[in-house]
């Protein structure tokens, strides 16, 4: 064999090699149609007191104080990044009261801006009155579902609001009231 | 759909390694063969590479899946098979991607001592290794809610990458008939590297259902690090800038370190021959331009509490009590990094030595070599999580004086069907070479969990 066919023997091994060499049964086109879409649960807000935080022990328990509100804020710019905003497909705050107080309670959620003007809609649980100090407690569950389009709203929230409300109350009224929550962040991620 | 393998080459090249070099090893009629093993065999006087040609090599290895496994044409929704290939890969499944370029390549026998060879070059190296960081994978992918009360471990995430060049001169002397030994000194110059290794702690989302919220979210004993040398001097730089500072790094202005390879031919016989090879024991000193980016410590997070006043405590802020609980540092200490330490090993008989004068198989006055040999090969290469090896059946074959091959079957981390196919030609002094793996998987490499090439040319006399 000489020089010249030795190229050729090589030139044909290289075509060989190059045509078999493919990538087939294969659609590289499918990356269009993935979507991640991960779900996250994440507590939200907690709290846990007794009636100590509304009346003052010390005063006659024939008082009977009409209303007491209390509320607070806190700083949740979870929804304010446009990553979130454009990919999270709904969320769900889901709350669980256990409530020995012989007494409804009204537990208000919001959210406000940077300004302080309220962003969204209001939430409003009712929680059920209890049966009283060391009785097993009444169980309220709740759940408040934000699709994509209240998300969008709440894109500038910048505090969240939350409120409790009870009314009659005295100084003769034991018990405890739990608040325990979480958010179901259900992303939905197109690459 | 078809793509052609320079184009699936190109792409893996950017996530996945091994450098296992199966039929280039104890190829003796190549002078690539004393990179392998300086303690080679050498039967020739002198040679010298095509500058940029004379090795250029590529090796890429997936373990655990293959593209098939993802984009199979097969009318099942790409989500689902993304979803499954993620409950089969294992923290221990990795991604790697090799490729070296010999840029310079020479050698000669000694005129004092013909029985001593020196040979030198240099060469350009990319080595990527990218363990599937598996937990946190799944945590991306899916969320927390249906791993509960599991623990995502931070030691899943480990990976290194490094881009060098390696200067290296070496010495093989036939110290008698039956011994060869070899030694190669080598000095590294890195341009880039990147290692996140010995990661530890864990995170966790676990049910409290007497506890103060409905989770308490756990960071445990966190401890990562991810070290970086010439990365902090490229971050402000475009194009061609990066590409300049690269080749200055090369030539020298980069990170130095030093190593040696060492290795051994022993003949039992005159056809029963046994060799072994060490190559990159050494270090790189990493002091240029060096930025370590750790986090440690311990976390509980269980929500926000309100109303505030009721527990008279300050308000919390997340970020800020994260931060503080597990604080980041940016260090520029000089730190020090093994080189991947590879290991060689080989028996080897050879067979038909035609020296009746019957074929045209060696050159007149040429030592008429054996045309036939068979053996078992052992690789072995340290990575950051674990040792990796490979074992290889070959043969090897002279047909002619000018065409000369080697066939492997190899067993490693990737296949227990890997066939390599070496062919090497030899007109007068000019000398190609080419050489594939996992050549039954060349038909649709989609299917296939690594591949290698490596081809160059030289002046071999």
């Amino acid at each position: 064999m000489n020089v010249k066919k030795t190229f050729v023997l090589l030139c044909v091994l290289c075509v060989v090699v190059s045509s078999i060499s493919c990538v087939k049964d294969v659609d590289f086109d499918q990356t269009e149609d993935v979507v991640l879409t991960p779900v996250f649960e994440i507590d939200f807000v907690y709290s846990r007191f007794n009636t100590d935080r509304f009346v003052n022990p010390e005063i006659d328990p024939s008082i009977v104080v009409p209303e007491v509100f209390v509320n607070d804020t806190l700083d949740y710019d979870l929804l304010g990044t446009d990553f979130i905003v454009d990919n999270l497909e709904r969320i769900e705050l889901t709350f669980e009261f256990r409530n020995t107080i012989e007494r409804d309670f009204e537990f208000t959620l919001g959210f406000l801006d940077d300004n302080g003007v309220q962003v969204g809609p209001f939430n409003r649980i009712t929680v059920n009155a209890g049966n009283g100090e060391g009785v097993t407690p009444v169980v309220t569950t709740e759940v408040i579902v934000f699709d994509n389009a209240t998300i969008n709203i709440l894109a500038t929230a910048a505090k969240l609001i939350s409120t409790i409300q009870v009314q009659n109350i005295n100084s003769s009224l034991g018990g405890i009231l739990e608040m325990r929550s979480k958010g179901t962040y259900f992303i939905n991620y197109d690459l | 759909m078809r793509v052609c393998m320079l184009f699936i080459m190109g792409f893996l090249v950017f996530f996945g390694y091994s450098q296992n070099k199966e039929t280039l090893y104890d190829f003796i009629d190549l002078p690539q063969s004393l990179l392998l093993n300086p303690g080679a065999e050498v039967r020739f006087n002198y040679h010298f590479g095509v500058p940029f040609l004379s090795q250029i090599h590529v090796n890429v290895g997936l373990k655990g899946a293959s593209l098939y496994d993802v984009f199979a044409d097969d009318g099942r929704n790409i989500n689902d098979k993304i979803e499954s290939t993620l409950h089969k890969l294992t923290s221990d499944d990795y991604l790697t991607v090799t490729q070296q370029l010999e840029l310079l390549s020479f050698g000669w026998k000694s005129k004092k001592n013909e029985k001593i060879y020196f040979s030198g070059g240099i060469y350009q190296e990319l080595d990527v290794i990218g363990y599937f960081p598996k937990d946190f994978a799944v945590l991306a992918y899916q969320g927390n809610r249906d791993f509960l009360n599991q623990p995502f471990r931070f030691s899943s995430i480990s990976g290194s990458a490094e881009l060098l060049a390696v200067y290296h001169f070496g010495y093989t002397k036939k110290v008698n008939k039956s011994m060869t030994f070899g030694a190669r000194a080598k000095l590294y110059s890195s341009m880039f590297h990147v290692r996140s290794t010995k990661n530890k702690g864990t995170f966790a989302t676990i049910e409290t259902p007497q506890g103060r919220n409905i989770y308490q979210h756990v960071i445990s004993n966190a401890d990562v690090t991810l070290k970086t040398s010439g990365y902090r001097g490229l971050k402000d730089l475009e194009g061609k800038e990066i590409v300049n500072k690269l080749i200055g790094r090369a030539f020298l202005g980069g990170n130095l370190g030093l190593g040696i390879d060492l290795g051994f031919t022993h003949k039992i016989n005159e056809q029963l021959a046994i060799t072994g090879s060490v190559n990159d024991l050494g270090m790189i000193v990493y002091s240029k331009d060096v930025e370590t980016y750790r986090a440690r410590g311990n976390y509980v997070f269980e929500g926000f509490e309100t109303p505030i006043r009721f527990s008279g405590e300050s308000p919390e802020n997340f970020l800020d009590e994260l931060e503080e609980a597990i604080p980041l540092d940016t260090l520029s200490t000089t730190y020090i990094t093994m080189r991947p330490l590879k290991f060689n090993g080989s028996v080897k008989y050879s067979f038909n030595k035609y020296d009746d004068g019957t074929c045209n198989c060696y050159l007149e006055g040429e030592q008429p070599p054996y045309q036939d040999a068979f053996g078992v090969q052992l690789f072995s290469q340290f990575r950051p999580k674990r040792q990796q090896y490979a074992a290889s059946l070959f043969y090897y074959k002279r047909f002619f004086n000018f065409l000369r091959t080697k066939l492997t079957y190899t067993i490693d981390d990737y296949s227990y069907n890997n066939m390599g196919f070496l062919l090497s030609t030899h007109i007068d002094k000019i000398n190609f070479y080419i050489s594939a793996n996992n050549l039954l998987e060349y038909t649709n490499l989609a299917k296939a969990r690594g591949a290698s090439l490596q081809l160059g040319f030289n002046i071999i006399m």
